[in-house]
């Protein structure tokens, strides 16, 4: 966005006419400075750790199916053989990497933080493996200097030692495991197509009922209906929806947006949240918004889509990534190549739903 | 004076290819509890010697006529404990501990008597013996309390790595050389084993190192012929948190020169 843009449009609060002129100034000098050659690791307490496994950030399908079809000497075998060979991007790498453009910006700004988001590699994998993925790390140019190879080892110990606050893995099972110790997390799907996403924005979308927020609501639905469901969030507009597994993760990068604004970046924050939800404007959407309110959390933009499909709005909105709880939304959301992820939470994982429907009004609700 | 005791209740491992493990008394039992008969209580290094067992037992039943075993000598390191010698056979053959062997040495001459048995590997619960059996050229490891919690059923080694050491710093060149040899021949036993199931697991925790560091760690390990099973790098983050899921049975760093529990 041009500073021009950003001067016709009313923002609340601080004058960024002011702070964005200073602000060019001393970013045109801090520019000019060569970067550190040598970044070390943010301390984890003061961090935002993001734990991926190598299957979400690297594309291992081949691998995958040896491992599947001819066993784990094999699957070893293959991968010690191609040690030099790097693996490609997986569903994953766009994201790590805006983290990266995050965190180059806010060491422009803030040099002294270790307020950064930092990437710890958390897999299965023996360290036979290892070489190989450090291989693959290096020739990306990621900056990932923490990982964790268990050999086999449950890896929800490690997740926790690292004060993760966010765990994205290509296994179900790992990932309830990792919401059943309170840690957000996500099973990541790889789209066909990947659409094209931005370097310098991180954009991050979230699902309402049973990510943000409680499946407090969603049972009322499962349970009564959609009347009783709108009946039901109208009455309690005000009383604050129950907190989501996602809730802390959503804080934690309204926490970096904050120190972008107080440099002046509101409007072309390189932070960007999404809340996409099937609750609709005229009617439960209120209670979505006053809880978000009431909790301190602000979110970018807010789409109400009342029972519409996600696919589409997410194709124009290009996030990095998507969190859903059903996965007929998630596998909407990969249809038109954004990267989404299912976070097992709450009664939709035990109830089936009502797919192919066409009627809005039976239609589920997210 | 050394004397060396063999255990008669216990086989006697073959000089060449066993891998002698050497215990000091104060590890094995608890010195200061002592029962009405004269029996030791034991010690931290029970679950080690429990487990040093289990591989001996999964190594004969791939291959009964095994060489490459562990070889237990219990060793002690003070003239006081040198003269319980009757306590402490038969505190050991009381207990059952697969101890093949007993060296009755005292703070003077331990080393000395390291060397004598061939050990490769000095286990300890005090800083200052390992240090002195390092600089003379045995590996050491520390045993401590937390030893006491390591599970028995599969040997965790963890190799820890850290930048601020350097490599030529603490040890010498023969340290180094038998560190390389008694990991050579750990390597060959873990080998011996597949993937899954394994009595013997190998750890690499690079502290302080990049991934680079941690990469070439595995590469020289591999040179030596071991294949490690799992790999922690840190970053600079602290190693407590990590340390205590491995629940390692020991630790040997770099040089195997000063270690902590």
């Amino acid at each position: 966005m041009s500073l021009n843009n950003s001067q016709t449009l009313t923002i609340s609060g601080q004058d960024v006419v002011k702070n964005g002129s200073q602000h060019s100034l001393e970013d045109a000098n801090t520019l000019l400075k060569p970067s550190t050659p040598s970044k070390k690791p943010p301390k984890p307490e003061n961090s935002i750790t993001i734990a991926v496994s190598s299957r979400v950030l690297f594309n291992m399908e081949k691998e995958q199916q040896i491992f599947e079809q001819q066993g784990m000497e094999e699957y070893i075998k293959y991968q010690v053989e191609h040690e030099t060979e790097p693996f490609s991007p997986g569903p994953a790498f766009s994201f790590v990497k805006a983290l990266e453009a995050v965190n180059t910006q806010l060491r422009d700004l803030y040099p002294e933080s270790e307020e950064l988001f930092d990437v710890v590699l958390i897999t299965n994998n023996h360290a036979y493996v290892g070489l190989r993925l450090i291989n693959t790390i290096n020739h990306h140019q990621l900056f990932i200097e923490r990982f964790c190879m268990t050999g086999g080892n449950s890896p929800i110990g490690y997740l926790k030692a690292y004060n993760t606050n966010l765990y994205l893995s290509s296994d179900p099972v790992k990932v309830h495991e990792a919401l059943g110790e309170g840690i957000a997390a996500a099973t990541m799907f790889t789209p066909d197509k990947m659409t094209e996403v931005s370097e310098t924005q991180l954009r991050v979308a979230f699902d309402g009922d049973a990510v943000l927020f409680s499946d407090e609501s969603e049972q009322i639905y499962k349970a009564h209906g959609l009347d009783k469901f709108f009946e039901h969030e109208k009455a309690h507009e005000n009383k604050p929806l129950d907190h989501g597994p996602l809730k802390g993760f959503l804080e934690v990068l309204g926490k970096l947006q904050k120190k972008f604004y107080a440099k002046g970046q509101r409007m072309d924050c390189p932070i960007r949240t999404y809340l996409v939800t099937a609750r609709s404007a005229a009617s439960s959407g209120a209670r979505a918004l006053k809880t978000l309110r009431l909790w301190g959390l602000e979110i970018d933009e807010a789409l109400f889509l009342a029972g519409a499909p996600k696919g589409p709005i997410l194709e124009k909105i290009r996030p990095h990534i998507f969190f859903d709880d059903q996965m007929f939304h998630v596998e909407g959301a990969a249809e038109m190549g954004t990267v989404a992820c299912h976070v097992p939470y709450g009664i939709a994982q035990r109830v089936p739903e009502k797919k192919g429907l066409k009627d809005k009004e039976v239609s589920s609700i997210k | 004076m050394v004397s060396t005791v063999q255990n008669s209740d216990v086989k006697q491992k073959n000089e060449d290819q066993a891998v002698v493990v050497a215990v000091t008394f104060a590890a094995v039992f608890d010195a200061e509890a002592e029962d009405d008969r004269d029996v030791y209580r034991l010690g931290v290094a029970l679950p080690l010697l429990q487990v040093l067992q289990r591989v001996n037992e999964r190594l004969l039943e791939e291959n009964p006529v095994e060489h490459q075993l562990f070889d237990i000598i219990l060793i002690t390191t003070e003239t006081r404990q040198q003269q319980q010698s009757s306590s402490i056979i038969t505190s050991t053959r009381h207990h059952g501990l697969e101890v093949g062997r007993f060296c009755f040495s005292s703070e003077d001459d331990f080393i000395e008597s390291l060397a004598q048995n061939n050990v490769q590997l000095f286990l300890t619960t005090d800083g200052n013996e390992a240090l002195r059996a390092t600089q003379q050229g045995v590996p050491s490891a520390l045993l401590d309390k937390n030893s006491a919690s390591c599970p028995s059923d599969q040997l965790r080694v963890v190799l820890c790595q850290d930048a601020t050491i350097q490599p030529d710093a603490d040890s010498s060149g023969a340290s180094k050389k038998s560190a390389q040899s008694f990991l050579t021949r750990l390597g060959q036993i873990r080998q011996k084993f597949g993937m899954f199931n394994s009595p013997l697991c190998f750890t690499i925790v690079t502290s302080c190192g990049g991934k680079d560091s941690c990469c070439s760690a595995l590469k020289s390990l591999r040179s030596l012929g071991v294949s490690v099973d799992e790999a922690y790098c840190l970053g600079g983050a602290p190693r407590g948190p990590i340390l205590s899921i491995l629940r390692p049975h020991f630790l040997l760093s770099d040089g195997f020169s000063q270690l902590e529990g």
